[in-house]
């Protein structure tokens, strides 16, 4: 088990800066989700910790040991590919046994650690089958017993579920938490899926172009974004954010949100926030599943182009002044594909971004910088 | 425009049985999905749909007229597969406008038609690029142009959008929908993403093993369920199935933390589901409960796996809920949402409660 | 909207999967009886004059070879023939130094030229250059290389500052050796070729894998390439074995299968006796026989290769 430390990481290829200085911490034990579209650097970042890449400028730590300079082979890493790189001419048991077989581990000692992560895998029935006609979630098993044989301080995960059936990547899921808990080693999980990250991370390294955006919790993360670019990704469906102008009315601030009409006053810890930023353009942001249908005149106005049942919810798809926006509503929600809507975001569930750095104003506490 | 029906329609490759005696009607204009886990029989369908497959027995109508052995060039149905089977050579435009050529379609027409499909996409700003050029989405958006500026009788599209990634996904089926309703033309569509099936199609097809389990609309797979099978399929997560007995005038689950007057439960129950949404957690009362084993906070809902007996059982929960690992809680689960089981699978119909 | 465009009567349509059928094999009937004749004709006609003593000396058409019958005569001679053990034990021996070699330099070469590095193409395309020279022209070269007063033995006189002299291609063994050495430079760039190709095929992130595993270069060569490449290696060895077989026009031209029969492999035997000896029988007999042990022998290669290929996807 092993800590892992950032230090400010570069890497450049060619002109185009796939990583801007990432500092961060991983800590022992964790399991830390790298999320991001794809080209955001995550992968990047993990090839550097694994050391199949030299960074460009920075370092990278185990605990107290700079890791520069110490090849792929003696780092002490376990790496789990995206498509598995199982060897697919060697069946399941020379698999298992291939790490200890190079470095020259004796007949007896192998077959003893392999029985037992075989066992502690649900692998044992498989020993002797050809690894190349294996289901999906037994080469995944397999991977991370191949791995794990020599007891890396280290794991590191590459888009392990990204190949995998929507409907199975549920068990998947499930499974390799499981897993990570039973070993309680460092993880390191690179996806872009926020699914996988929310369901399994301690916590969430958000990316975008090669720049960290926030680093936290899955709720943290979920609850405070620290810019637009987390806030739409986290969630499903991510943040609404309509453009609006602060407002002084009757002594309160609200968010002026154009033909959508004027908001209920903001929470005061956000109002004063935003009077401490001097903030006037702003994005006014809230979760979908945290809108409810107002009556009267109270609340936005929107018009419904879209509605969408998937199973125990409704997705509504809404024009909010020109912008579209999606509510999570229940199965018994009365709207209307066509027709015009009074919305309000709850109270407490509003977030406010600077429209200029898209950066959020107040709340988080948790952003990065 | 044409309905398609397959009347006792069965296909095997050697040993095995493809599609067995299947018969179906989808109407004119209808988005109609097949979905089912893999080697169900969906592609086999959409193939002989295509004409690309023939029939071992049975037959296959257009509008009522047999088609069983028409080629696929006279059958005259547009295709969107899953691989894409753009051309790397031809740019957006020349992908687009391919099925035109060989139509021999005049050539003012072509272009107009190109235009109006270029449109209704959002691609015009990049009909002059490769196909090596252009995002996953925009690859997905050419190879179903090329599909629209036909005019076919029907479209059939096998797990399209599959490849892209979950934000990108959610976008394009609402935006297929919207298409498609805008061209009022029948939609064939094949997916293993229940809730893609869910989310766009007018009506399903829940297949196993090469027969249809169920067919009708979403809504009504997902709330009454004709089996356990179908029952299992349909829902993230899915729904809870729990075996029971009757003790002391109830109806127990989950090692007791779940209890139902046994007068609405119908008889020769064997198993009874719960969807994880019809479930609530409260403090735990004296006696039965369950161990809470997991919570996934998801943001907007949270997921508790519980534990009970041998039993796992899944709750969904609005919100961010303060749930604590390994406390006790007590379940409760509003009757009227419960779905019961014969030892076949076959669904019951709940007596009144 | 377009209609349906289908006729209502299905019937006619019925069979059109089966015309069509018929239809292809109308169409390529043509095709299928030339080939038919190609691979066929020539080795009927090979047997029957194989049975004969006919030479174009004779006077005759070859059609009435079976004037000249002479049983099985033609073989019983093959089989106490020492001058075409000779030439079959020059072959082996060409083979077994020639292809092999090729092989361990193709494959140095080609482990060399996986990963890029500066000036790879320019190096990949000197590489190339052997396999592009006609292999008359590369005999010439080498005829011209190997003289005795020629420039090896001029470079080896520089460096050995004494007057060196050697008679490389008229003494039986050396002369053996130049023809080896010109066959390597020849055909060691296919090898590379084919070889290169698949280590290239071998999957990187099973490299890598193995790599982070802690495996060393040469337990990654063993473990991971090797086995992964064994059936481009078994098709390498087989078009080299094949070709090496047939060696003929690189050495005919540098020693003429000389001195003496010193460098007389099968095809410069069959050669000489085709155009010196003109006993047509004699050769259709040898003709064959290399023919259907070669063919065992490819048999028996391609049967093992199918083998490894089910084991190893």
């Amino acid at each position: 088990m092993t800590s892992i430390r950032l230090d400010h990481l570069t890497k450049k290829f060619g002109s185009f800066a796939a990583l801007k200085t990432m500092d961060m911490e991983i800590r022992d034990g964790e399991f830390m989700a790298l999320l991001g579209p794809s080209g955001c650097g995550k992968s990047t970042t993990m090839n550097i910790i694994a050391g199949m890449e030299g960074p460009s400028t920075g370092r990278v730590l185990f605990g107290d040991r700079d890791m520069s300079g110490v090849p792929m082979p003696k780092r002490g890493v376990g790496f789990v590919f995206q498509n598995y790189a199982i060897f697919t001419h060697m069946n399941v048991r020379q698999n298992l046994a291939y790490g200890l077989k190079v470095r020259g581990t004796p007949q007896p000692e192998i077959n003893r650690r392999v029985t037992t992560i075989a066992e502690f895998l649900q692998l044992t029935q498989f020993l002797d089958q050809p690894s190349a006609k294996l289901s999906v979630n037994i080469l995944q098993r397999l991977a991370i017993g191949r791995s794990a044989i020599v007891e890396p301080a280290i794991f590191l995960l590459d888009e392990p579920l990204s190949n995998v059936d929507a409907a199975f990547r549920a068990v998947m899921r499930t499974e390799l938490k499981h897993l990570q808990r039973q070993f309680k080693q460092t993880m390191v999980y690179v996806t872009h899926d926020q699914l996988e990250a929310m369901t399994m991370a301690d916590r969430i390294a958000v990316m975008d172009h090669g720049v960290l955006q926030q680093v936290g919790t899955p709720l943290e993360v979920y609850n405070n974004p620290a810019n637009v670019f987390v806030a739409r990704f986290i969630g499903s469906p991510g943040m609404n954010l309509v453009p609006a102008t602060l407002v002084e009315r009757d002594g309160q601030l609200r968010a002026d949100l154009g033909a959508a009409g004027i908001s209920a006053p903001l929470a005061p810890e956000l109002a004063a926030a935003a009077r401490t930023a001097g903030a006037g353009e702003v994005w006014y942001g809230f979760r979908p599943e945290e809108l409810s249908v107002a009556s009267g005149d109270a609340g936005l106005a929107a018009g419904v182009t879209f509605v969408e049942r998937i199973g125990s919810r409704t997705v509504v798809h809404f024009d909010i002044a020109g912008e579209p926006a999606k509510g999570v509503f229940e199965n018994d929600v009365a709207l209307q594909e066509g027709s015009a809507a009074r919305l309000a975001p709850g109270p407490d569930a509003v977030r406010l971004f600077d429209r200029q750095s898209g950066n959020a104003i107040g709340g988080s506490t948790h952003g990065l910088h | 425009m044409a309905s398609i029906e397959f009347r006792s329609v069965t296909k095997r490759f050697g040993d095995t049985l493809a599609v067995d005696d299947m018969s179906f009607r989808i109407e004119d204009g209808e988005f109609f999905c097949f979905f089912g886990p893999p080697l169900a029989g969906k592609s086999t369908i959409l193939r002989m749909i295509l004409g690309l497959e023939r029939p071992d027995s049975g037959e296959i109508l257009f509008d009522g007229r047999p088609v069983t052995e028409v080629g696929p060039a006279a059958r005259n149905v547009a295709m969107v597969f899953q691989n894409l089977a753009l051309f790397p050579h031809l740019s957006a435009e020349g992908n687009i406008r391919f099925p035109l050529l060989e139509r021999k379609v005049e050539a003012g027409s072509i272009a107009r038609r190109v235009a109006e499909v270029a449109e209704k996409l959002h691609i015009g700003h990049i009909l002059h690029k490769l196909p090596a050029h252009l995002s996953g989405g925009e690859r997905q958006r050419v190879a179903i142009a090329r599909a629209l500026v036909r005019d076919p009788v029907a479209y059939l599209m096998d797990d399209p959008i599959s490849a892209l990634d979950a934000r990108l996904r959610e976008e394009m089926r609402v935006e297929l929908k919207r298409i498609q309703s805008e061209l009022g033309r029948t939609l064939v569509y094949v997916t293993h993403d229940q809730e893609e099936a869910m989310s766009i199609a007018d009506r399903m097809a829940i297949l196993e093993a090469g027969a249809i389990r169920q067919i009708g609309s979403p809504t009504d797979a997902y709330d009454r369920p004709a089996s356990d099978y179908v029952a299992r399929l349909l829902g993230a997560p899915p729904m809870n199935l729990l075996q029971g007995s009757a003790v002391d005038g109830e109806f127990r689950l989950a090692d007791g933390a779940i209890a139902l007057p046994l007068s609405g439960v119908p008889e020769g129950t064997v198993t009874v589901g719960i969807r994880p949404e019809n479930l609530s957690l409260a403090p735990p009362a004296s006696g039965a409960g369950a161990t809470v084993f997991e919570v996934e906070p998801l943001g907007g809902f949270t997921v508790v796996t519980l534990s009970a007996g041998e039993d796992r059982v899944r709750a969904l929960l609005r919100g961010q809920p303060k749930v604590e690992t390994d406390s006790r809680v007590a379940l409760a689960v509003n009757p009227a949402a419960v779905h019961f089981f014969a030892a076949d699978g076959r669904a019951l119909s709940a007596a009144s409660v | 909207m377009t209609a349906v465009p289908m006729t209502d009567t299905a019937a006619p349509a019925r069979t059109e999967a089966q015309e069509e059928k018929r239809l292809g094999l109308f169409l390529t009937l043509p095709a299928q009886l030339l080939v038919l004749f190609i691979a066929v004709f020539p080795l009927l006609m090979q047997l029957y004059i194989s049975l004969t003593d006919w030479s174009p000396l004779e006077g005759i058409p070859w059609w009435q070879a079976y004037e000249l019958w002479n049983d099985f005569y033609n073989y019983i001679d093959l089989a106490e023939d020492p001058r075409w053990w000779g030439a079959l034990w020059r072959t082996a021996l060409v083979m077994a130094v020639c292809v092999p070699a090729e092989f361990l330099l193709g494959l140095g070469l080609a482990i060399l030229f996986v990963d890029n590095f500066r000036g790879r193409r320019v190096f990949y395309s000197i590489l190339l250059m052997p396999m592009m020279v006609v292999p008359a022209v590369a005999g010439y070269m080498f005829f011209m290389l190997f003289q005795s007063g020629g420039p090896l033995n001029d470079i080896l006189s520089t460096l050995s500052g004494q007057n060196v002299a050697i008679a490389w291609l008229s003494s039986p063994d050396l002369a053996m050796f130049a023809v080896m050495v010109a066959d390597i430079w020849q055909w060691t760039p296919l090898m590379f070729l084919i070889l290169l190709a698949g280590l290239v095929g071998v999957p990187e992130d099973q490299l890598k894998a193995a790599t982070l595993l802690g495996a060393n270069w040469w337990q990654r060569f063993t473990t991971i390439m090797l086995p992964r490449m064994k059936t481009i290696i078994i098709i390498a060895l087989a078009i080299r074995a094949i070709e090496n077989f047939k060696i003929f026009d690189t050495l005919y031209i540098m020693t003429g299968g000389g001195p003496g029969v010193a460098t007389e492999t099968i095809s410069v035997y069959i050669y000489k006796l085709t155009t010196n000896d003109l006993t047509w029988g004699y050769v259709a007999a040898i003709a064959l026989v290399i023919l259907i042990s070669l063919s065992v022998v490819l048999g028996i290669a391609i049967a093992r290769m199918g083998r490894s290929r089910a084991t190893q996807p």
